[in-house]
């Protein structure tokens, strides 16, 4: 319900309170608010409905009242998952970040082979995340193993995946890998907006490149380092494919992410306890997006 | 479009309306009855049985949906549910007996033949008071695939007590043979082999539920009955096997890899159920392999094999065509058809009089069958809401098995102090 990110863009273009709608606004917007209306707003309510019955999805049910919130916060399966889905967000955004910020320098300055380069770099962008993680699953589970015993490092004879203190760095690679180029692209225009003129005056003032790098690209790009950090993190949190085809949420409960959570839920039957959760989560989700916005809002007007 | 005219054509609308929801009457006057069935494996031999049955008489005509149970489920909700179900009998499934939803089949044909002894595996997933809301149709048996050959070869005996067993894995070792392939990276697999056969071969797992959900919210250190006290034996014994005797990769190995590697003779036995076999044939056609119940305590009286209800026919009370099922129901049930159907899916027929299947690789099973010593997997008799396969992985991969326990007897009382359990609810629900 939070999927939609609105960048206010300064108060310059503010309508004057005295002019008048035109009612063909209202036209423009009637589609889109039935379809959101019935396709988000009423399952949601519906939803936030059940969450307080005793409802298995079909047949009689009865109010329950608080009872399911009441369990919810006493499962530590539910605490785990809610722990290791941000955990696993912030490490992921972080590495996507830092990753694709540094490609996109390198893929907007003088070099070589620039348009094949970003071609190569774009391809996970356009590969299913379910596919990604079979792919992946194989690598870690044979072929990482079966260089490691023929190299005789002993560490990399066991699956990453098999280990429950580090298969999250597996999954974090998975998804930084295949969510990098997005990010990069985002970051790429944003440094293709910088106008040259500044970095020639730099360079007539004798700034080295570190210097050039550090105190003009990242204060110019800041905008879009915000974007990309906030759509990101709402994207990571709703993190299911890649972990399913990964490790399908083990090694024991060590990867299951909140989705994975209530999806499971629905699947055995266990319908009104998972709509509660995802209430919770719907909660949480909101209250992120209420900070991201008040945070943008700032970021614009200072610009 | 003057009034009249516009009334005619809602009239005609109005009667086209009414025509599509007569219902299911084809075009030739035949009754139409809606048939699930979504086991892939066996969908070529229902496709025939189905043709079958249309040819053999001209009052009701069987449409067959293998959309599976998300599908089903749902036309449940929507109040339109299919006419007969023949699908694998599970908690999901038990939803709609725990809730009445299914019609009472005590008096047909079908459930006289049905032997009484599989009743009690029938209930633990719940029941509709005074009902017969479901007949099992086919049975799974599972238990140790063995490779005869390497068995021969290094001079071991099918164990019959845990210290043979032991005994046996010690010989196969020392011998260089890995004694048990594992597939950690599956989680199901360690549910359903390690976990099931290790608990199934040493409680009583009928009783041991009835007391758990008789416990319901209570359960933990202080109840009767615990996950933490009745399965920590059969889990140390479980985790001694998984520690020592299993292949060195195991934790990166998934269940394709173990067929592969087990047709290849890269171990002597191998914990998985009859559905392995079809699988392990395509590497290894001719290959020998046999079946015996996982020994866990030193009384071979204890032996038991694990069964499923793979499929279990059901008639939903919402069916508006239940005679013309049941007609359907009763030609499945013939012996010719439904032993037919079992020999050809390596599973046991229900019913009293079966003839014992002739597949080798299952005979080893037989005489548990028989004799009625079976018992429904641990794995599958908790709600999905308590991810067992999970919780069994960590053990087997290195997680405290008291600690593990001890969550999965909290998840239970936490599941029963939100969700009544389903015995106490048809209760309620009859009263």
């Amino acid at each position: 319900m939070t999927t939609t990110t609105t960048i206010v863009t300064g108060g310059k273009r503010r309508p004057r309170s005295t002019a008048k709608v035109e009612p063909i606004y209202y036209l423009f917007l009637l589609p889109s608010l039935i379809l959101f209306t019935l396709a988000i707003t009423v399952p949601g309510a519906i939803g936030i409905f059940f969450s307080f019955t005793d409802s298995i999805g079909i047949g009689d049910w009865n109010f329950i009242g608080l009872t399911n919130y009441v369990a919810l916060f006493s499962d530590p399966a539910i605490l785990q998952s809610y722990l290791f889905t941000f955990g696993f967000s912030i490490a992921t955004v972080i590495a996507v970040n830092v990753v694709a910020f540094l490609l996109a320098v390198g893929l907007t300055s003088r070099i070589r082979f620039k348009t094949g380069l970003r071609t190569i770099f774009v391809i996970p962008m356009v590969i299913s995340g379910i596919i990604i993680a079979y792919v992946f699953n194989f690598l870690f589970s044979n072929s990482i193993p079966a260089a490691g015993s023929a190299l005789g490092i002993g560490w990399l004879e066991t699956s990453l995946l098999a280990n429950p203190d580090l298969a999250w760095v597996a999954i974090v690679f998975v998804t930084a890998w295949q969510a990098i180029p997005g990010t990069m692209l985002i970051y790429i225009a944003g440094l293709l907006s910088v106008p040259g003129e500044v970095y020639e005056a730099a360079d007539i003032d004798g700034a080295s490149k570190t210097q050039q790098l550090l105190r003009i690209t990242l204060p110019l790009v800041a905008g879009y380092v915000v974007i990309n950090v906030i759509l990101g993190f709402k994207g990571f949190l709703n993190a299911y494919d890649i972990i399913v085809g990964l490790t399908g949420g083990g090694p024991g409960t060590a990867t299951r992410s909140i989705a994975m959570t209530i999806i499971a839920g629905f699947n055995g039957g266990d319908y009104a306890y998972q709509m509660a959760n995802a209430t919770v989560f719907f909660v949480v989700a909101v209250l992120i997006s209420v900070l991201q916005l008040s945070l943008t809002r700032g970021r614009n007007q200072l610009s | 479009m003057s009034p009249a005219v516009r009334r005619i054509a809602a009239a005609t609308a109005v009667i086209a309306l009414g025509a599509t929801m007569i219902a299911g009457c084809s075009a030739d006057g035949r009754e139409t009855i809606r048939f699930t069935f979504s086991k892939r494996e066996a969908l070529e031999f229902m496709t025939g049985v189905v043709a079958d049955f249309n040819a053999s008489q001209d009052g009701v005509r069987v449409e067959m949906d293998t959309s599976g149970v998300d599908v089903v489920s749902a036309s449940f909700v929507r109040g339109n549910p299919p006419d007969l179900m023949l699908a694998n009998y599970n908690y999901e499934v038990a939803r709609f007996v725990q809730r009445c939803a299914l019609s009472d089949l005590s008096g047909t044909d079908a459930a006289a033949t049905v032997r009484e002894d599989l009743q009690p595996l029938m209930e633990q997933y719940g029941r509709c008071e005074g009902r017969v809301s479901a007949l099992p149709y086919s049975v799974m048996a599972a238990s140790v695939i063995y490779n005869k050959d390497l068995f021969a070869e290094h001079g071991v005996e099918v164990p019959q007590t845990w210290d043979e067993l032991i005994e046996a894995c010690e010989t196969l070792e020392s011998a260089g043979v890995t004694p048990f392939y594992a597939t950690f990276k599956d989680d199901w697999t360690i549910g359903q082999g390690w976990y099931d056969y290790s608990a199934g071969g040493s409680i009583d797992v009928i009783e041991f539920f009835d007391d758990l959900a008789a416990a319901g919210a209570e359960v933990g250190p202080d109840s009767p009955v615990s996950f933490e006290k009745d399965f920590s034996e059969p889990m140390d014994r479980m985790l001694q096997l998984t520690s020592e005797y299993v292949n060195d990769d195991a934790a990166s190995r998934g269940y394709g890899d173990g067929n592969l590697a087990f047709g290849r003779g890269e171990a002597a036995m191998y914990l998985q159920g009859p559905w392995a076999f079809s699988e392990i044939a395509k590497t290894a056609p001719d290959l020998d392999l046999g079946t015996f119940p996982l020994p866990m305590t030193d009384d071979p009286s204890d032996l038991a094999v694990r069964v499923n209800m793979d499929l279990a026919a059901m008639i939903p009370e919402g069916s508006r065509h239940k005679e013309a099922a049941r007609e359907f129901l009763e030609y499945l049930y013939q012996p010719e058809i439904i032993e037919a159907y079992n020999a050809s899916q390596l599973g046991f027929a229900p019913t009293t009089d079966a003839a014992p299947p002739d597949d080798p690789r299952i005979a080893g099973m037989q005489e548990y069958y028989d004799g009625g010593r079976v018992y429904q997997g641990p794995s599958v008799l908790v709600p999905k809401t308590i991810p067992v396969f999970n919780y069994t992985q960590a053990m087997v991969l290195g997680a405290a098995p008291e600690s593990v326990l001890r969550t999965m007897d909290r998840d239970w009382a936490r599941l029963a102090f939100r969700l009544p359990a389903p015995s106490d609810e048809t209760k309620e629900s009859s009263k």
